[in-house]
């Protein structure tokens, strides 16, 4: 055991004098820990949704699996609306996941089945996000990452899988977002709109990339 | 944030400080068993009468040689949800039991060290293990709601073999075992007011004869001549894919292995097995009704292969599935955009795209290249893909296992390619021919000719859409809620929905509403949707419904009524066809309560459903009816003296039509040359669903009991009270 305590010490040694992130980007005091939102279910299912918390919400497509972040959300009041848009008989499941626990989740296999999951009740009727900046990644399925996303205020930490759909909810002042992947071999691809334009166009990079608002 | 990155930096650490460790103690340890043996689990429900959804939150199966293991026993293997289903980090599978009474659905296969296992344990979600759906009426308040379960399974849900009797399931390597549990729901406490819980006990019992059938083959590899390696990564594992007759819906997969018992193939040629539900009765019923599959076989850098099997039954054997491949493939990619044809520079996310071949013995003839274009009934689907967000596709596959799209087998010279068929929900199908690229640039891969092969360019392709514009009359909510409208359209006289829109009408109590004129006290639904401008019944029957709140959260089932409008003329490419605003009082949507229908079908096989149907009082004589939802026919056996046939529906208190519908029973031993598909049986039988007595008051004072729980609420400030049932046998 001797080993191992040499080698626990070497790596505890070797923490020490590291720095962090220099620069603008990762100087944003902590955002709350943010609940994630998962659909789910036969692979490449294609979908349409609608998220909001109690102040907006944003509409888009996708297949199955697709995770999604909210940053700044007002309240931990939130909802997803999502309908299959196919004629199968494909499983289409819906999540919400606040610490480890599967808050909601509900499952449909009708032919454009929708379910709703939720967290909260429902006490205001939210607007469409203005501005309405959202994020993308892919990259490899069923790798985790963590990622910073933040605006001039606040920075949120966000550990999820590839696909996932960023949205930041009233940014105050631009957003760049960092990803970390896992190792040396993870390539991500990312992008931002604003509005519906394309503000960052597809970045690729890897382990680590970073986007930011021009 | 800079404590995050200060954890960024001991995760960074915790790898190699993990590894050390490993490495320093993993001499002292005995080696771990190899995971080699699959089971492979599904479950058959037996769900208590009188409910639309019985939903179990599956976390996973475990299994243990030793009968008493203690849960923190190292022996325990586990199976757990499948990660395409259930995500990575908290991975559960929703399963109803109530659609699972007849044909097992399966969970996961997964490997197991080869041993004899004693004891299986069912792990559900331990905060939220499930919900009933009880149809009208409900318990102690409506039906057709959610309400969760507790359980009272105190020392886990497990099955024990019996002391001194066999074991549950033997595996072996090489070996796979598949293992169906009965999962019996028994309520033993009801709940006493809305929302509060069902108290369930769960038992599992072993089925004896699962409607579980296998598969079994051989795939031949003859060496080929190009580099067997693929220039933009990885290459995906030689599989066979079991998928539903006529679709891309992977059912199961099985490796291709050499080393498996009757195997006498060698590498890298091998055999497969596959255990698939099969639509029964089991035996000793003999008449099952059988299922009918599509298998493909792609990967290894092979070329792909397919073929349509004859209909499987339970405990069905169908061997002698063997394919003839080549492998040393040179594999390319396929890359490109969908956008929208209509609409300049809009992209279409979420399009499904797929490569398209003849299955042997079709193949066999060498037909045209253009086969799967003129016939994709008849073709089968060997690999997909998905555009994200940009309308680029692929999708990225994972570390290991890159898409299926950047594994594609590079075609000899003067061929025309592969059929390639794109789809999405709103617009005409496209088909193309597809060759793959060969160079080392990943998102610049491929082909396409849309003239039958006698251009190619790049893969940015369009499809086409048309509209149908209008609205939908609706009272409006109450003042303080709002209504949630979805409307969908599908192909005239049938249940083939083609598309919804993206997001749900908001109605307010006072929204602002133009260019409709509704009927008194009404307001209007706008809505704009995206249709296929080219199907060929050249008509649509559109349906609005509306998603509703019960105590604050998403109902299940709405208690609004539906409205349907039938034949709208399919509007021409990029044209808006618009739809008058009805005048007809009966066409409104307004809050009618919840509802259910159940009853018998009388002969029924396990092709048969029913449909619910909502007539347009409006449409054209005897053709306005609007298929709306369907229903499977469940429990059948003949063996089980509770085989009762039954159907049900939860659907708002109004009038209905309900329709027997018909898959005809395959032929045993025939290979379909397609998926077969249902048609009315007998005529339909008008049902009414009595509305329910109004309950609550304007005022939530003094009786807040009965304050309405729902956004479903009459102007007075009342609400629709505990629904009601109809039972209408067919």
């Amino acid at each position: 055991m001797s080993a191992i305590g040499a080698a626990i010490a070497v790596c505890v040694a070797a923490c020490n004098n590291q720095t962090g992130f220099s620069g603008s980007v990762g100087s944003t005091p902590n955002g709350p820990k943010l609940p994630s939102y998962q659909i789910l279910g036969t692979t490449g299912t294609p979908f349409t949704a609608t998220i909001s918390d109690s102040r907006s919400f944003w509409t888009f497509q996708g297949n199955v699996p697709l995770f999604i972040a909210i940053c700044n959300p007002p309240t931990a009041e939130a909802q997803m609306v999502v309908t299959k848009t196919g004629s199968d008989t494909n499983l289409l499941s819906a999540s919400i996941i606040t610490g480890n626990h599967i808050k909601d989740t509900q499952s449909t296999t009708a032919p454009f089945g929708s379910v709703t999951v939720q967290t909260g009740k429902q006490t205001s009727v939210p607007s469409a996000a203005f501005p309405d900046l959202r994020i993308f990644l892919s990259g490899p399925l069923k790798t985790k990452y963590q990622a910073l996303v933040e605006d001039i205020d606040t920075g949120f930490i966000i550990g999820s899988v590839p696909p996932t759909l960023i949205v930041f909810d009233t940014p105050n002042g631009k957003v760049d977002a960092t990803f970390f992947g896992p190792n040396n071999h993870t390539t991500f691809t990312a992008d931002m709109t604003l509005n519906g334009e394309v503000v960052v166009p597809t970045t690729s990079g890897g382990p680590n990339l970073t986007i930011r608002e021009p | 944030m800079k404590d995050f990155f200060v954890f960024r930096i001991a995760l960074r650490l915790t790898l190699p400080l993990i590894v050390t460790i490993c490495v320093l103690i993993g001499g002292t340890s005995p080696a771990m068993a190899a995971k080699t043996a699959r089971v492979q689990i599904g479950f058959l429900g037996v769900p208590p009468a009188g409910f639309q959804n019985v939903l179990l939150n599956v976390v996973a199966v475990r299994i243990n040689p030793h009968a008493n293991a203690a849960p923190t026993n190292g022996g325990w293997q586990k199976i757990p949800a499948p990660p395409g289903i259930g995500g990575g980090f908290n991975a559960e599978l929703q399963i109803d039991l109530n659609s699972s009474q007849n044909v097992p659905q399966l969970f996961n296969t997964a490997g197991t060290r080869p041993s004899s296992y004693r004891i299986a344990q069912l792990i559900l979600d331990s905060t939220n293990p499930g919900s009933l759906i009880p149809n009208c009426p409900g318990p102690s308040a409506d039906g057709c709601i959610n309400y969760p379960i507790q359980l009272v399974n105190a020392n886990g849900i497990t099955l024990a073999a019996t002391p001194g009797g066999p074991p549950l399931i033997t595996t072996a390597t090489g070996t796979l075992t598949s293992f169906v549990l009965q999962a019996t729901v028994t309520i033993t406490k009801f709940p006493t007011a809305p929302g509060g819980a069902y108290t369930v006990a769960i038992a599992l019992a072993p089925i004896a004869n699962p409607a579980i059938g296998t598969v079994t083959g051989q795939v031949t590899v003859t060496p080929g001549t190009g580099s067997g390696t693929s220039t933009t990564g990885k290459v995906r594992k030689l599989t066979v894919t079991a998928e539903a007759i006529g679709t891309n819906t992977t059912i199961a997969t099985a490796p291709v292995k050499a080393v498996v018992s009757n195997c006498t193939a060698t590498s890298p040629s091998g055999c497969f097995t596959l255990a698939l539900p099969a639509a029964g009765p089991p035996p000793p019923s003999t008449a099952p009704f059988g299922t009918l599959y599509d298998l493909t076989v792609s990967g290894g850098a092979d070329t792909y292969a397919a073929v349509r099997l004859q209909p499987l039954y339970p405990s069905g054997l169908i061997t002698g599935a063997n394919f003839a491949v080549t492998g040393n493939q040179t594999l390319g990619n396929i890359t490109g955009t969908v956008s929208d044809g209509c609409v300049p520079n809009k992209t279409i996310a979420a399009a499904t795209l797929q490569l398209l071949i003849p299955p042997d013995p079709i193949a066999k003839t060498k037909p045209l290249p253009t086969f799967c274009i003129t016939s994709p009934e008849q073709c089968i689907s060997v690999a997909t893909a998905t555009t994200d967000p940009s309308g680029n596709f692929p999708q990225p596959g994972t570390a290991t296992t890159p898409t299926a799209f950047a594994n594609v087998p590079i075609l000899a010279k003067g061929s025309k390619g592969y059929v390639m068929e794109v789809t999405a929900p709103g617009y005409d199908p496209l088909f193309v021919l597809a060759q793959p690229g060969n160079g080392t640039n990943k998102k610049g891969g491929g082909t396409c000719s849309l003239d039958g092969g006698a251009t190619f360019n790049a893969c940015n392709l369009s499809m086409m859409t048309g509209y149908i514009a209008g609205a939908f009359a609706i009272v409006p909510p109450n003042p303080g809620q709002t209504a949630l409208v979805q409307v969908f359209a599908e192909d005239h006289d049938t249940n083939n929905i083609e598309s919804a829109l993206p997001m749900g009408i908001t109605v307010g109590s006072n929204p602002n509403v133009t260019g409709c004129s509704p009927p008194d006290g009404t307001v209007c639904a706008n809505f704009k949707l995206n249709v296929p401008p080219s199907i060929p019944i050249g008509a649509f029957d559109l349906f609005a419904a509306t998603i509703d709140t019960y105590q604050g959260v998403a109902d299940p089932y709405q208690g609004h009524s539906i409205v349907a409008i039938s034949d709208v003329p399919a509007p021409a490419a990029c044209a808006t066809v618009t739809v008058p605003t009805t005048t007809d009082p009966n066409q409104v949507i307004g809050c009618v309560g919840h509802g259910s229908i159940t009853g018998n079908v009388g002969g029924a096989d396990l092709g048969a459903s029913v449909v619910l149907e909502k007539l347009d009082p409006e449409g054209p004589a005897n053709d306005n009816e609007v298929q709306i939802t369907s229903s499977l026919v469940q429990n059948q056996s003949p063996t089980d003296s509770d085989a009762t046939n039954r159907y049900s529906f939860c659907a708002p208190a109004d009038t209905y039509q309900v329709q027997k519908f018909q898959v005809p029973s395959p032929v045993p031993t025939v290979v379909p040359t397609a998926m077969p598909t249902a048609v009315p049986d007998g005529t339909p039988v008008a049902v009414t669903i009595p509305p329910p007595p109004n309950a609550g008051g304007p005022s939530p004072t003094p009786t807040p009991s009965i304050k309405c729980p729902t956004n479903c609420s009459h102007p007075d400030g009342t609400c629709p009270g505990i629904c009601k049932n109809v039972n209408q046998p067919l």
